[in-house]
């Protein structure tokens, strides 16, 4: 079985961990267009190669983002989302985006 | 048995996993839990062997939140600096649940238990202190005890549970017998010891697992008073 | 009468022997007794006996003895009372065993099946697919028979259920295979710190050491000193007779006990695997007392058994001369040796043999073995010159022998097949004829044979190397170890091939296929490995290839006239040997979930039912009922009085924080940021397309605590999206899941408030507690929340307690419900009582694909809202037009045709237009009720429709309105 290193619990088997899809950086709702939208909440390219991906680790309920090459099933880097080199989430305008302080969460 | 008040009984989370073995029953923190089994000279083999004890009445409270770890502080509760460790101090286990959620657990011992913390805990309101939520606990909680346990263990849990591997004061969370649990390694009255922590709604099925691996492997079902034989009111 | 010769074969006590002299075994094979030593395979205790006859193939039912004696020899499968397919060459005598060939009709001696031998050139590969598939009509005919004939074994319907342990490992270093390089190899590791685990499948430590001795002591006294050293280490745990199974990512790999599954999770893997010895190719090569090299050695020192008492060797290796050494200290008569190269003369053991009076034939080969009269065993060898540049041999000149038996000995086939499973790249090495890794994944080491050195001194040293590499790769600083490249004579022959025109020249002993057959398949177009192997199904045996693989590769080669390399390998799949079923189940983990009524449910006769891990009551059976019967009453109950449900199951979720209402109204379709401190609302979940996802209650019980109920088989899942967002909106939110950790209790029915009102302190009155009310208060002393729901009555309430209390509660509620005749209902009642509501339930009355607005939901979506998570794909949406929507339907009165069953269709003139989702017979409404979808131009109050049922009868449905029934 392979190991998947969740960042708040290290290196586990991956039964111990459910997928959740490709990260996809939502457009904003405000002002993309039907087709963008659509794409956003329709189309993967399934093109092979390193992706950002959902996991959940059950055991403690840790979603973070795994980087994947989908070619190799190589794992290159594991972490909570917004605290590793990733792109910020600024499509909603409204609420307290960028608040960090829920990062830690677990089950 | 003392009953804290006039309120009922409730029942262990394993209550169900134990009609066919009709222990004697005592109530503890208003719970009943099963004694003892087989009397102590049987117990007390499978306690070195494998034995597997319920101690779901153990005091437990739960809290979470962003400000749960200084709100403990600032009750003067222990708390385990790192995530993902636990302490133990003066009579409760303090287990710190990834970085920010923690499980504090009464240990049975009657003479240095600490009441006071878990009287002091149970006046929590969250209404009063933001970043802090209390978690509604109702665990199943087992000790695992004997020379076979990490044989159970390598069966119901894929991680490596030795002692070369996990450390003295570290906790898992992870996967026993297919279902999310808690597990750490402590000492007992002098001895080594496994503790488990499951959903109190798969205690049931957890007890009856582990005993079936215990009996295989020639330990089986311990009442709580072979443990707290002596420090027993 | 036997043809067996019942000679004794038992040899005097050789020095390592694995056989306890001193205790006897007793057993039968095929109705007759024998006895055997500890430590007998059945195969070495039956041929010590001189029984030589152990099994018929599988296609002709060919006799067959004795072949590699390294479980592949799959012709010779016993059964012992229930186990069938025993390899006997490998499993260890049991006291008792009571042995039966399979595969035989009357016996493995007459066996009757043996007349197929003598038809098999009607029979060649590829026959069943051409003879039986046209015209297709009668190939159910056929099939009878081919099914008869195929598969080994009896299936014993009455078998046991043997489950063993699954464990897991861990470890530094896994040396797989515990020859000369693999305790080399665990040796250096472990004497470097490092913890390793040490797997052999055999039953003893040493691989070749023990039997490869060419009539002298080297091997052995090797293998002592290893021997010696494995004792004086403690950090390596051995597993023999165990296989290491396949390999798995990240170094997994599963070693097969007879006790059960060991998962090694290693951090370096080192396969010393070695190589299975090759069979050369010629006419009757299956014939019993014709057998590998290895395996007459292995006769000779594990078990002392002499394998011939006047034998012919046919080698194309230096190998085959070791062979006959073994066989002369065994004190067999070695007539001659065939040796099939043309530079035979340069071996260093020609002079030894030939001293020792054996005659040499150089460039010869064996062309054919005779059988004997009886076709049970060999009687003689006619030998001829040999061009092994051509494959050609002269049979004008061909000399006969006399022998009863032949060892040969033509080349090695690596065991490679975790290596493959790894990933491992090969290249073809042509100064050893062999296929060796050309690059290995990281943390994967080969060693020996399997890594292409045969050199005694260089295979141990090969495993130093590979332990070093695997300390390097640890992060140890050791010295790089080097190797040198094979020197001299090959180890396997290019093409031990010989033709014969009346062919039964064996490739593949499972199968029987022979040469001609490949030559065949060729013809046909199957000139590709894979469908090659396909076509003569050579390799797909129970031995997976081990001894006929490399052959076949070398014989299509040839056909194509292209290099080895090119032709290539097929895979080889986990698990290396056939496992049993009760080692691959291991115990079962079938976790399920109970609430703390669940011993009431079970002592009200509760007929559970599974609902995800959960057990839930779905009826509670009365004696004298049926199952329809009783929910119909249980429903009654609650229409006319009180009823009680448990519903601890559901998914209970907090939500706490200044920000929770915000986020309720980012998650949810509904408005919770303006909802007061003790009401309820409704909360729908979609997902990113609009598409419905769960339903549930959001309870405000303080300014920054809301409690959502959510159903129990998307509890999970539910909670699990919450807290994706959450960390996505970065929110100041606390989500505690508290499904376990509260009971809840629905009780419902007109009489429901007296029922509860007897328990709490608050005034439940219509005005001070009406529908949509929640509030927390005190029951029994414990904390408890009361919800006032409307889910299957209009008057009911939801009980949420901390689970310990639940049971008390519930109790309570039925002594305090007696005199209203308070009763429990099951979820089966609760889907009738809902449905009479007509309140539709997500994943019951919704699919993968209903929006909102086929369910007429509009109402719960706020979409003049900033943002909740499927308002722009409904925005898209609602601009499209619908095809489909819910309707509440009713049957007539009097209708007594055949009942509508969920999802049987709604026909419009021959065309599908939807389907019913849910229907039931309604004690309150007295009719038949259901919803269905159905094309929205149907959708008029009072229009009719018609459902096809499944006797294909049409009922036409009437739309109306609900609730069905005239509530209170």
């Amino acid at each position: 079985m392979k190991l998947l290193n969740c960042p708040m619990n290290g290196l586990r088997p991956l039964g111990e961990f459910i997928y959740g899809g490709e990260y996809r950086e939502m457009p904003n709702p405000n002002n993309s267009s039907d087709l963008e939208w659509a794409s956003y909440v329709h189309y993967r390219d399934n093109a092979p190669g390193v992706k950002k991906e959902w996991w959940f680790h059950s055991p403690s309920g840790t979603w973070f983002i795994a980087e994947r090459n989908t070619l190799s099933d190589e794992v290159l880097n594991t972490y909570l989302f917004g605290k590793a080199p990733f792109p910020k989430n600024e499509n909603l305008s409204d609420g307290k985006l960028g608040d960090e302080k829920n990062t830690e969460l677990s089950a | 048995m003392s009953t804290i008040n006039q309120r009922p009984v409730s029942n262990t989370p394993i209550a169900y996993g134990l009609m066919s073995l009709s222990p004697t029953m005592g109530v503890i923190n208003g719970m009943e839990v099963a004694l003892e089994f087989e009397g102590a000279l049987i117990e007390g083999n499978r306690k070195s062997i494998l034995g597997v004890t319920d101690v779901s009445c153990f005091a437990s409270f739960g809290i979470k939140g962003t400000e749960a770890a200084s709100w403990l502080m600032s009750q003067s509760i222990q708390i385990p600096m790192n995530r993902n460790t636990w302490v133990e101090h003066e009579g409760y286990l303090v287990l710190r649940l990834g970085g920010s959620e923690f499980l504090i657990e009464g240990q049975y011992s009657e003479d240095q238990y600490s009441h006071e913390i878990f009287e002091k805990l149970a006046r929590f309101n969250q209404a009063t202190v933001a970043g802090v939520y209390k978690v509604q606990r109702a665990d199943a909680a087992f000790i695992l005890s004997g020379s076979e346990v990490l044989n159970m263990l390598s069966e119901l849990c894929m991680l490596d549970l030795r002692d070369s591997a996990l450390a003295s004061n570290t906790l898992v969370m992870t996967q026993l017998a297919s279902i999310s649990a808690i597990l750490l390694r402590h000492q007992l009255n002098g001895e080594q010891v496994y503790r488990v922590w499951c959903d109190g709604t798969y205690g049931a099925y957890m007890w009856n697992m582990l005993l079936e691996v215990a009996r295989e492997l020639g330990g089986g079902a311990v009442g709580l008073a072979s443990h707290f034989r002596g420090t027993h009111k | 009468m036997s043809y067996q010769n019942k000679d004794n074969m038992r040899l005097a006590k050789k020095i390592g022997e694995w056989i306890d002299r001193d205790k006897v075994i007793k057993f039968s094979f095929e109705g007759e007794d024998y006895t055997g030593y500890e430590g007998d395979t059945i195969t070495s205790a039956l041929w010590a006996n001189g029984v030589k006859v152990l099994g018929r193939s599988f296609k002709y039912h060919r006799a067959r003895g004795v072949l590699s004696l390294a479980n592949h020899d799959v012709n010779i499968l016993v059964t012992d009372g229930v186990d069938t397919n025993i390899r006997a060459d490998v499993v260890t005598l049991q006291s008792g065993m009571t042995l039966k060939v399979v595969n035989t009709e009357g016996g493995v001696v007459n066996d009757k099946k043996k007349i197929i031998d003598s038809i098999s050139a009607l029979l060649p590969v590829g026959f069943y697919y051409k003879a039986f598939h046209s015209p297709a009509v009668l190939f159910p005919f056929w099939e009878k028979f081919i099914r008869k004939a195929a598969g080994l074994g009896v299936v014993n319907f009455n078998y046991p259920r043997i489950t063993q342990r699954k464990l897991n490992a861990y470890c530094d270093v896994l040396v797989i295979g515990a020859g000369p390089s693999g305790l080399s190899a665990a040796l250096m590791a472990a004497s470097n710190g490092l913890e390793v685990i040490l797997v052999d499948e055999n039953q003893q430590l040493g691989g070749s050491l023990v039997y490869d001795r060419a009539g002298g002591n080297a091997a052995k006294e090797m293998l002592d000193e290893l021997s010696v050293k494995m004792a004086e280490t403690p950090n390596i745990k051995v597993y023999t007779g165990s296989y290491a199974a396949g390999y798995y990512a990240d170094h997994m790999v599963p070693i097969v006990t007879a006790k059960g599954i060991t998962k090694v999770r290693a951090k370096t893997v080192i396969a010393a695997t070695g190589a299975f010895e090759q069979p050369p190719v010629f006419r009757h090569n299956d014939l019993p007392g014709v057998m590998l090299g290895s395996a007459a050695q292995r006769l000779i020192y594990r078990y002392g058994v002499k394998p011939f008492n006047t034998c012919v060797v046919v080698t194309a290796n230096a190998h085959g001369y070791r062979v006959a050494l073994d066989l002369l200290n065994a004190g067999c008569t070695v007539v001659a040796l065939v040796d099939m190269r043309a530079e035979a003369d340069r071996d260093q053991y020609v002079g030894e043999l030939a001293r020792k009076g054996v005659k040499i034939y150089s460039s010869y080969c064996v062309y054919e073995a005779l059988p004997s009269k009886s076709k049970l065993g060999v009687r003689g060898v006619t030998i001829c010159p040999f061009d092994e540049k051509n494959g050609t041999s002269n049979t004008a000149n061909s000399i006969t022998l006399d022998c009863d038996g032949i060892a040969m000995s033509a080349g090695w086939a690596p065991a490679a097949a975790l290596l493959y499973q790894s990933g491992m790249g090969v290249r073809f090495d042509n100064d050893i004829q062999q296929f060796v890794p050309n690059s290995l994944p990281n943390g994967i080491f080969a060693a020996g044979k399997v890594n292409g050195v045969y050199n005694i001194k260089q295979r141990g040293l090969d495993g130093m190397r590979a332990a070093a590499a695997a300390l390097q790769y640890l992060g140890k600083s050791v010295e790089t170890i080097n190797v040198d490249h094979h020197q001299g004579a090959s180890p396997s022959h290019f093409y031990p091939i010989v033709m014969h025109p009346k062919g039964k020249n064996f490739v593949d002993f499972d199968e029987d296929i022979a040469v001609k057959d490949f030559i065949n398949a060729a013809q046909e177009g199957f000139d590709n490995i894979e469908l090659m192997k396909r076509f003569t199904t050579v390799g797909m045996g129970p031995s997976q290839g081990k001894h006929s693989n490399m052959n076949a590769i070398r014989i299509l080669a040839k056909i194509r006239n292209l290099p080895v390399e090119k032709i290539g390998t097929t895979t080889a799949r986990p698990f290396f040997h056939p496992t049993p079923f009760g080692h691959l189940g291991g115990r079962s983990f079938h976790a399920h979930r109970l609430t703390t009524i669940h011993m009431w449910h079970k002592a009200a006769n509760a007929v559970f039912v599974d609902v995800g891990a959960w057990s839930r009551p779905a009826y509670y059976q009365k004696s004298g009922l049926s199952r329809i019967e009783t929910l119909q009453q249980e429903a009654i109950a609650v229409r006319q009085s009180v009823g009680i449900i448990d519903g601890g199951t559901l998914g209970k979720i907090e939500v706490c924080g200044p920000d929770a209402g915000l986020f309720l109204e980012r998650f949810y379709t509904g408005k919770y940021i303006d909802q007061k401190v003790g009401t309820t609302r409704y909360a729908l979940m979609l997902d990113e397309s609009g598409v419905i996802v769960d339903d549930g209650i959001a309870s405000r019980l303080a300014e920054q605590l809301f409690y959502l109920t959510v159903s129990t088989s998307n509890a999970a899942a539910v909670y699990r999206e919450m807290q994706r967002w959450l960390q996505i909106w970065q929110l100041n939110v606390g989500l505690v899941n508290v499904t376990g950790a509260y009971g809840l209790i629905n009780i419902a029915g007109p009489k429901s408030r007296d029922v509860l009102a007897k328990l709490v302190d608050i005034e439940l009155s219509e005005a001070n507690f009406p529908i949509g009310s929640a509030l927390e208060t005190q029951i029994l002393g414990f904390s408890a929340r009361i919800i006032r729901v409307g889910f299957v009555a209009n008057l009911a309430y939801e009980i949420h307690m901390p689970s310990a209390q639940a049971l008390n509660a519930w109790k309570a509620l039925m002594q305090s419900g007696v005199k209203e005749g308070i009763r429990p209902f099951g979820t089966d009642t609760q889907r009738l009582l809902r449905l009479e509501l007509g309140h539709h339930m997500p994943g019951y009355d919704t699919d993968g694909l209903t929006i909102p607005y086929e369910v007429g939901a509009e109402h719960a979506l706020a979409m003049d809202k900033p943002f909740f998570v499927g308002q722009r794909s409904l925005q898209i949406i609602a601009k499209k037009p619908r095809n489909k929507i819910l309707v509440s339907f009713v049957l007539p009165l009097d209708y007594s045709s055949e009942m509508p069953q969920d999802c049987n269709l709604v026909i419009d003139d021959g065309v599908i237009k939807g389907r019913v989702t849910s229907v039931s017979y309604s004690p309150a409404a007295k009719c038949v009720i259901g919803l269905a979808y159905v094309h929205p131009t149907q959708n008029q109050l009072g229009a009719t429709f018609e459902i096809r049922t499944d006797n294909g009868s049409l009922a036409k449905a009437t739309i109306v309105k609900t609730p069905f029934f005239n509530a209170e």
